[in-house]
């Protein structure tokens, strides 16, 4: 009980410093996902005719990539940052990178009800269907904690980390079909798609938002695996470094 | 004996110390020699603290004081030997813990005393914070980072005594603020004292050390080379030099 406490100390924490100082507050986070969405059809959408309504099909996939690359960058140096606490309280060091995971989902949460409105005159369909988000975004929450955990602990003792990270994430960025449609893409470039991770978070929320069916189990549990696969390899890297923060933070 | 609260046997503390940088980036890739290697920071100390006593830690700059402190307060997890408390902390008053710069000072205290999580229950927390620390409503609704490192301090030890536990955890903080609130802090460390709380207190100044505390144990490179009384440790401590 006192642990739900903290964790929800750390998130408030975390959602007032996101916007402290800034005029419109929590509506940058739809801001950002809406600039490049502009940038976007400017340069691409003559390009892909083959689109139907390109602003509903890049903006479903920039919002789900927003929430990845928001929490995996500000989780990055959590640990470190938050040297002053650990070396000062008996508080597990899980909970930094687990707040920023919360105090982004409520961002998430907040945004897809402002795209969802929005979207109306963009020909969403409102059905049953899109509560499927609900699901998607609890995994993909789980796979960007497990990936956080990984990123934050090695921080740790390698701060080179945050620096990788943050060039890594636009190759990720175009490596993923958000501007783009998937059959796009040559066929021997495929692979390296497909290994993406992101990718299967991505399709999923694309086919809740923007296509005419649902998403196939297949595609459900490629997901549930990769959350949980990504969670577990998280939990192991930093059990075995956790002792070791204290003295190198 | 129920009346020992703090019992720390044999323990062992080793960091890890980063050796990159000294090897190529191919030795650490291909993991020939290991990035990093450890170092003995704690070195089989043993000591008991009763309910209501006062421990000094004195010793020299690296000796290891502040690892002992955080050891006995579960932040490090020791490699060997067995620490039991039987009692909860407040956290470690050292300067700035845990505050957050661009937070107000309302906010971080709200957030602090959440996380301490062992405030007392009730209304009054916040204003007997206020009350002690002596800033006044308009700098409390300012960020920290506009305060002067004084204000800081005396906000930080503010929150930190608002904590209703057992045991007070002290690091080397009476030599901030100005020399009105240095007074209130010894007094108000006095006046925990007498209420039967322990106290573990970690300082440079060896007559601060005999003053506040009953006992004391001196540390040199990770060995605990002196116990017993604090006014003889902090006379074998001043001889050190």
């Amino acid at each position: 009980m006192q642990n739900i406490t903290r964790i929800y100390a750390l998130s408030k924490r975390n959602v007032i410093l996101r916007y402290k100082n800034s005029l419109v507050g929590f509506l940058w986070g739809f801001m950002k996902p809406l600039i490049y969405l502009l940038i976007f059809i400017v340069m691409f959408s003559q390009s892909f005719p083959s689109v139907e309504n390109y602003i509903l099909f890049a903006l479903s996939g920039l919002i789900l990539w927003f929430f990845f690359s928001n929490v995996t960058s500000q989780s990055v140096g959590s640990i470190v940052g938050s040297a002053g606490l650990l070396k000062a309280i008996n508080i597990p060091s899980y909970f930094f990178p687990l707040s920023e995971v919360l105090s982004e989902l409520f961002n998430l949460l907040l945004t897809i009800v402002v795209f969802l409105i929005m979207m109306n005159w963009f020909g969403i369909v409102y059905s049953m269907k899109l509560f499927l988000i609900l699901p998607l975004v609890v995994l993909f929450a789980l796979f960007a904690y497990g990936l956080n955990l990984i990123l934050s602990s090695i921080n740790v003792f390698f701060r080179d980390i945050g620096i990788i990270w943050g060039t890594v994430q636009p190759a990720l960025f175009y490596l993923t079909p958000i501007a783009y449609p998937e059959n796009m893409i040559p066929d021997k470039y495929k692979l390296v798609i497909k290994l993406n991770p992101i990718y299967y978070f991505v399709k999923v929320g694309r086919t809740i938002f923007y296509d005419s069916f649902g998403p196939s189990a297949h595609a459900w549990n490629v997901c549930i695996m990769i959350s949980f696969v990504t969670l577990g390899v998280g939990l192991f890297i930093y059990s075995r470094l956790k002792n070791q923060f204290i003295s190198a933070i | 004996m129920s009346d020992v609260i703090i019992s720390v046997e044999d323990v062992h503390v080793s960091f890890w110390q980063n050796n990159v940088g000294v090897y190529s980036i191919k030795d650490l890739i291909t993991l020939r020699k290991s990035p990093f290697k450890s170092k003995t920071i704690l070195d089989g100390i043993s000591v008991e603290v009763k309910r209501g006593e006062s421990l000094g830690i004195i010793g020299r700059n690296g000796s290891g004081k502040s690892t002992l402190l955080r050891t006995i307060a579960g932040i490090i997890k020791p490699e060997s030997g067995k620490v039991t408390v039987n009692g909860t902390f407040a956290p470690i008053l050292a300067i700035g813990a845990g505050i957050e710069q661009e937070l107000t000072g309302y906010e971080n205290i709200s957030m602090l005393l959440s996380l301490y999580g062992t405030h007392k229950k009730g209304g009054d927390t916040i204003k007997n914070i206020k009350e002690f620390s002596e800033l006044s409503d308009e700098v409390l609704r300012m960020p920290v980072k506009q305060y002067s490192s004084g204000m800081a301090a005396r906000l930080a030890f503010s929150i930190s005594l608002a904590n209703d536990s057992d045991i007070l955890i002290i690091d080397e903080v009476l030599a901030v603020g100005d020399q009105g609130f240095q007074a209130k802090c010894q007094e108000k460390i006095f006046q925990i004292k007498g209420q039967g709380k322990t106290i573990l207190f970690v300082s440079h100044f060896p007559d601060d050390v005999a003053r506040i505390c009953n006992k004391a144990i001196l540390l040199e490179h990770g060995k605990m080379i002196d116990s017993g009384n604090s006014i003889d440790v902090c006379n074998h401590y001043k001889k050190l030099f």
